[in-house]
């Protein structure tokens, strides 16, 4: 039972690398400012998460998993607005995004 | 009547937030110690009494029906992320960068479920709101699959019902 609690925490722990890994990526190899905001939102969250999912395993249940928790819930608040912050300012100085505006 | 009504609204909306701090001051600290606990218990008095004093207690900022929700909305919030998350890996191993700009209509009342809405869609991967005006959500979508899945309105009614 241990081992493989054990088991899937490393399975976690290998998916959160290889998010970040592609986020990274996709900073470097997205065009534009507004398609590297979606890889870095990778990281934040699917990265993250798959992280702090994988200490929780590890760590066992108590009051440590708790504490991590916490980590991706202030995530969430923090990760959406400096994202929105960044296109917010990039789109009002003047940079328009690499595509056809569609409107509906 | 009413006054009543919203005074009472008011002393539980206090009770809970006191309730919450409490939970996060002893999750983060960890000790069970009696006279630690009673120290514990007059800082977050402390600060709950100053958070009244500034009025931060009020419906909008503390609204309570959500608060009972937000445990199912996390857990709806963590599978949007996942089906999202793997569309923008998907993009981004692939050489498939067609994004879009689309313009949406957010049907929540008020200011704290539109503000709901628009973290929402930041914050599943693929799709940035870029800009709100009143009703008008401009987002940035990485790919024609994720607009289409927003433009659906699936999140939007997900999050007005919420606050209902």
């Amino acid at each position: 039972m241990d081992n493989f609690v054990n088991i899937l925490s490393m399975i976690s722990l290998v998916l959160g690398s290889f998010f970040i890994f592609s986020g990274s990526l996709g900073l470097l190899k997205l065009p534009d400012l507004f398609g590297r905001i979606h890889a870095a939102g990778l990281i934040d969250t699917l990265g993250s998460g798959f992280i702090v999912l994988s200490l929780i395993l590890y760590s066992g249940f108590s009051l440590v998993s708790f504490k991590l928790l916490l980590i991706p819930l202030f995530l969430l608040f923090t990760s959406p607005v400096s994202g929105h912050a960044i296109a917010l300012f990039a789109y009002e100085s003047g940079l328009k995004p690499k595509t056809k505006v569609n409107k509906k | 009547m009413a006054t009543k009504q919203k005074h009472s609204a008011k002393f539980l909306s206090f009770i809970v937030y006191f309730v919450v701090l409490f939970l996060l001051w002893y999750i983060l600290s960890g000790y069970l110690k009696p006279l630690l606990l009673f120290f514990g218990l007059i800082s977050v008095l402390f600060v709950s009494w100053m958070s009244y004093r500034a009025r931060a207690i009020d419906s909008d900022t503390f609204p309570l029906k959500l608060l009972l929700r937000l445990p199912f909305y996390w857990l709806w919030l963590t599978k949007e992320i996942v089906k999202s998350g793997l569309s923008t890996t998907k993009i981004i191993w692939s050489n498939n960068y067609s994004p879009e700009l689309i313009k949406i209509k957010a049907s929540q009342k008020n200011s704290t479920g539109i503000a709901n809405y628009a973290n929402a869609i930041t914050l599943t991967p693929g799709t940035v709101t870029i800009e709100v005006e009143k009703n008008d959500l401009l987002v940035h979508a990485l790919s024609k699959e994720l607009s289409k899945d927003l433009q659906s309105g699936e999140m939007d009614r997900f999050i007005t019902g919420l606050d209902k």
